[in-house]
């Protein structure tokens, strides 16, 4: 099998719609970004299954993860995975809401291989915690720094870097 | 008093061998970077002294001048003990080399094998030099110097057994006489020539078999942690090393310092205008070797071994047997052997690309397709 | 050993490397499964090493010259940029984001551009659309003779010859967008809809001399290594990426091209004036050093291309949509959205979310040699030491991209 890119080709209208359909109650708020993109929702307990149906998919199936970012949005933290499917050549963002004081997902390194990095970055960053990741550690910043500087309440102390 | 000028000989012409040492190192050095300039199109050192052949000089004040560091894991003794031990080789060697007609050290009766036993030096120095480093890079780049000398040390002795058939002589002295009248063995048997000369490269370390310091792997094999002086002994010589390692060879293949007028100027039985020459061959071989050194990519550890293992030593012992049999039987033997070196000579060197070249693309055809 | 002498604590990745080494020994598959203890040895390729391109250090796990495990480890030359988008206009950031992947600025910026464009609905100019294709070209080819040239460095002297070489040559690239941009590698020379400088008087046909004397230049360097038996024994059939980990790993750019996959974001997700030109998508079957090695170099000849086409369609024009010159505060409706766009490494893109400050609220980056650099423990494993140098050189990693 070679791999193609754009092999079913399909509008961004009967994406949504297919989505909509097969993921009724699951994805909430599908919306069409144009040219190319598909935003929607779900709710973090549901995201690995969501993920492996997501890249499953015979029809739009979302094989490669493209980048998982953390955002803090004050009131909650989201981790967004942006994801491309070869078939049809399109991208989704999926987000995920957690709650700020405990922001915890499961890892969908067993259905993304690249997702490590990414969540190890987020982690890094934003402190999102994804549960049964096989190698949370720090990626950008040292072992031994103390806290997550992209949160919007982290301040820089000297106390943050130990062996600056 | 016989005695008294026996040992005065001796100091002396020890002082020359670590000159020559010392000396062509620097030229090497500052030679090697004009010519890579010039390969590569740019400009090289060109700041100290004229056309910057002072370079060299400056770079070795700085080197005397820094630190005399050892790490503190290292062992104090080895780690001391290989860089002094590293230029016996180089000095050693040139006690049984004619630079020119009546300056010789000693005429050692079995000079050739003297030869082979003592540029080992510099595989023990480097072997000592990378294990007491505690270093991993240096034990690897040791390991892999040791296992490499080892190797092309066979495919250079099958060169040299040749050459010890021909003139039927271990001396060294003997074997420049035989050349006279420019009777060069390289004439009559390239292919050995050839075969000793790769073996050469590999015994000095560089390029395309400079294994044991690939700086784009090891940072700088066995010598990582050296610095200072002890690292400029190593650098010293294997710089040294290209004219000594030339000198030989001149010295075996192409009638040493003989050549058009060698012996026209007489003073205090030395004939030194052969000096000249046998400056001149040595450095034309030097530049071959600064020439291969920039044109071919390194090879590959297990690449090198197999060079050596299933190709060079297999020829070397074929090589061996067909000068024998062409000695014994073909009534003008020298003809005979010129005829069947040049084959040989022209055979690997025409056959030996192409052949491995198919073979690659064979392999390239079969390499599986990913999209398969 | 003497008594002052205290042993520094590993980190986190050497203890997690020593870890594995006790897990595969458990397991029955170290090598000192056949008695001889301690067998295998984890050196520490870099932050400093000759031929890391920059300051990635990888724990390697070596058992004798076979490489058995690697992790690399990154983040030393991480310069929060980010976390700096917080507190910069969007116009004050543009000079930051060349510093990103510093071998090909003006690719990155062209991306961060497109983000701000398309979040504020501003569309540039027909003539600058050209020059920022012409520059982002140039950008490639500039980006590309580094990445050739550094990778035949690590497998040889001769490379070294190679990388003169080719350093020359970006050198006239560098020459051309600095006579345009008056800044040498750091360009800021996007603005939002459009371009800083107009091309100053003379510049086409300079630019148009060069085009004209590249290809031979190359065909120069091909000859050079194409054909030497010792090169193709080291490249060919090694370090061979399949298509499931391009899909696994989001591998992009010439490293995804290589093992045969079409992708290639100015043809799949067209911006600026891409649909209008006309150019091949570089593609090889094998996956292999070589193939990338050779990837590269027919870019290198279509960048030649579209540059050509590019300065004989060049309308006439403003280069600045709007006023004069480009807002210094702009203000996106509040929103999100990421653009990719065709980095000389992969697809290289920036999410930017908007609060309808002046600020961006969050920024992120996608690059694509953070992706590529995932697979290297993947990669590495199972070769010899001096392949693993000649595998990540081909790879073509800049550090400042995945470090931000």
């Amino acid at each position: 099998m070679g791999l193609e890119v754009g092999s079913n080709p399909m509008s961004m209208d009967a994406i949504a719609a297919l989505l909509a359909e097969r993921f009724a109650g699951d994805l909430a708020d599908i919306r069409i970004q144009e040219p190319d993109t598909i935003r929607t929702k779900c709710a973090p307990e549901q995201l690995k299954d969501i993920a492996r149906r997501l890249k499953d998919d015979p029809d739009a199936g979302y094989e490669t993860l493209n980048w998982i970012a953390g955002v803090d949005r004050q009131a909650s933290i989201e981790s967004i995975y942006h994801v491309y499917s070869w078939q049809t050549n399109t991208w989704l963002e999926l987000h995920v809401d957690l709650p700020r004081e405990n922001p915890e997902v499961d890892t969908v390194t067993g259905v993304w291989p690249a997702a490590d990095w990414h969540e190890r970055e987020a982690w890094d960053m934003v402190g999102i915690v994804y549960l049964g990741h096989p190698d949370l550690r720090r990626i950008l910043l040292k072992d031994d720094f103390i806290g997550h500087p992209l949160r919007k309440d982290y301040i820089d102390l000297a106390e943050n870097h130990p062996h600056a | 008093m016989d005695t008294l000028l026996a040992i005065l000989r001796a100091v002396v012409f020890v002082v020359i061998a670590y000159a020559v040492v010392f000396v062509a190192a620097l030229v090497n050095i500052v030679f090697e970077r004009r010519v890579l300039a010039f390969m590569q199109d740019r400009h090289g050192p060109n700041r100290t002294g004229p056309h910057g052949v002072l370079q060299s000089i400056a770079d070795a004040f700085k080197m005397m001048g820094k630190e005399d560091f050892r790490p503190l894991l290292a062992d104090p003794y080895l780690f001391t003990l290989a860089p002094v031990m590293v230029m016996i080789g180089a000095v050693a060697v040139q006690l049984v080399i004619p630079y020119t007609g009546g300056i010789t050290a000693t005429g050692l009766d079995i000079g050739i094998i003297f030869l082979v036993a003592i540029t080992s030096f510099t595989t023990l120095s480097i072997l000592l030099g990378g294990w007491s480093s505690h270093n991993k890079y240096s034990l690897i780049g040791a390991l892999r110097g040791a296992a490499q000398m080892i190797s092309y040390e066979i495919p250079m002795i099958l060169g040299l057994i040749v050459v010890a058939m021909v003139v039927g002589s271990l001396n060294v002295t003997d074997v420049v006489a035989a050349q006279s009248g420019y009777r060069w063995i390289a004439f009559y048997a390239p292919f050995t020539f050839l075969i000793f000369y790769i073996a050469s490269i590999a015994e000095l370390n560089r390029g395309p078999f400079d294994l044991p310091e690939s700086e784009s792997e090891l940072v700088s094999g066995y010598g990582t942690e050296y610095s200072g002086m002890r690292f400029g002994m190593f650098f010293l010589n294997e710089y040294a090393g290209l004219t000594i390692m030339s000198m030989v060879a001149v010295t075996l293949f192409f009638g040493g310092w003989q050549g058009p007028f060698a012996g026209a100027i007489q003073i205090l039985g030395v004939s030194w205008i052969g000096l000249v020459w046998f400056f001149v061959k040595t450095y034309v071989l030097v530049f071959a070797l600064v020439w291969i050194r920039l044109s071919l990519p390194r090879l590959q550890v297990d690449q090198l071994m197999g060079f050596a293992w299933k190709i060079l030593i297999p020829l070397g012992l074929v090589n061996i047997l067909a000068t024998a049999a062409v000695m014994l039987w073909v009534p003008s033997w020298r003809w005979g052997l010129a005829i069947f070196s040049w084959v040989a000579l022209l055979a690997f060197v025409g056959l030996f690309d192409p052949i491995l070249k198919r073979r690659l693309r064979k392999q390239r055809e079969r390499q599986p397709v990913v999209s398969a | 050993m003497p008594d002052e002498f205290v042993t520094p604590e590993p980190d986190e990745a050497v203890k997690l490397a020593l870890r594995r080494i006790d897990e595969a020994t458990a397991r029955g598959e170290g090598s000192d499964a056949d008695g001889l203890a301690f067998n295998e040895v984890v050196v520490n390729m870099g932050p400093q090493h000759p031929s890391t391109h920059g300051v990635l250090r990888l724990v390697v796990t070596l058992d004798g010259e076979l490489v058995k495990d690697v992790i690399p480890v990154i983040g030393y030359l991480h310069r929060c940029k980010e976390k700096l988008a917080e507190r910069r206009t969007y116009f004050q950031y543009i000079p930051i984001v060349d510093r990103t992947e510093y071998v090909a600025s003006m690719n990155c910026e062209w991306a961060y551009v497109m983000t701000v464009e398309k979040l504020a609905g501003i569309q540039p100019t027909r003539r600058a659309e050209f020059i920022r294709v012409i520059t982002g070209e140039l950008s490639r080819m500039a980006s590309h003779l580094v990445a050739v040239g550094t990778f035949t460095a690590d497998l040889a002297p001769l490379g070294t010859a190679m990388v003169f070489y080719m350093f020359r040559d970006r050198e006239y690239i560098l020459d051309l967008l600095e006579e345009l941009s008056g800044a040498r590698m750091m360009f800021n020379y996007f603005r939002f809809g459009g371009v800083r400088y107009d091309l100053p008087d003379g510049w086409t046909s300079k630019c148009r001399d060069l085009m004209k004397r590249m290809p031979k230049l190359i065909d120069e360097y091909e000859s050079l290594v194409d054909d030497n038996a010792i090169f193709l024994q080291r490249t060919q059939g090694k370090g061979v990426i399949t298509q499931q980990d391009v899909v696994d790993f989001g591998i992009t750019g010439p490293n995804a091209r290589a093992s045969a996959v079409a992708l290639d974001l100015r043809r799949s997700r067209p911006y600026s004036v891409y649909p209008e030109l006309d150019f091949e998508v570089c593609t090889a079957e094998h996956g292999d050093i070589f193939d990338r090695y050779r990837v590269r170099m027919d870019e290198l000849r279509e960048s030649i291309r579209i540059v050509e086409q590019c300065l004989d369609m060049l309308p006439k024009g403003p280069v600045q949509a709007g006023a004069l010159r480009a807002p210094y505060v702009i203000t996106p409706p509040p929103g999100s959205c990421y653009v990719g766009q065709e980095n000389p490494r992969g697809e290289y893109g920036t999410y930017i979310e908007s609060d309808g400050s002046r600020y961006p609220y969050r920024l992120k980056y996608r690059d694509p040699c953070f992706c590529n650099l995932q697979l290297f423990p993947k990669l590495l494993s199972g070769n010899k030491i001096a392949d693993a140098v000649a595998i990540s050189g081909s790879i073509d990693l800049v550090l400042g991209g995945i470090d931000r």
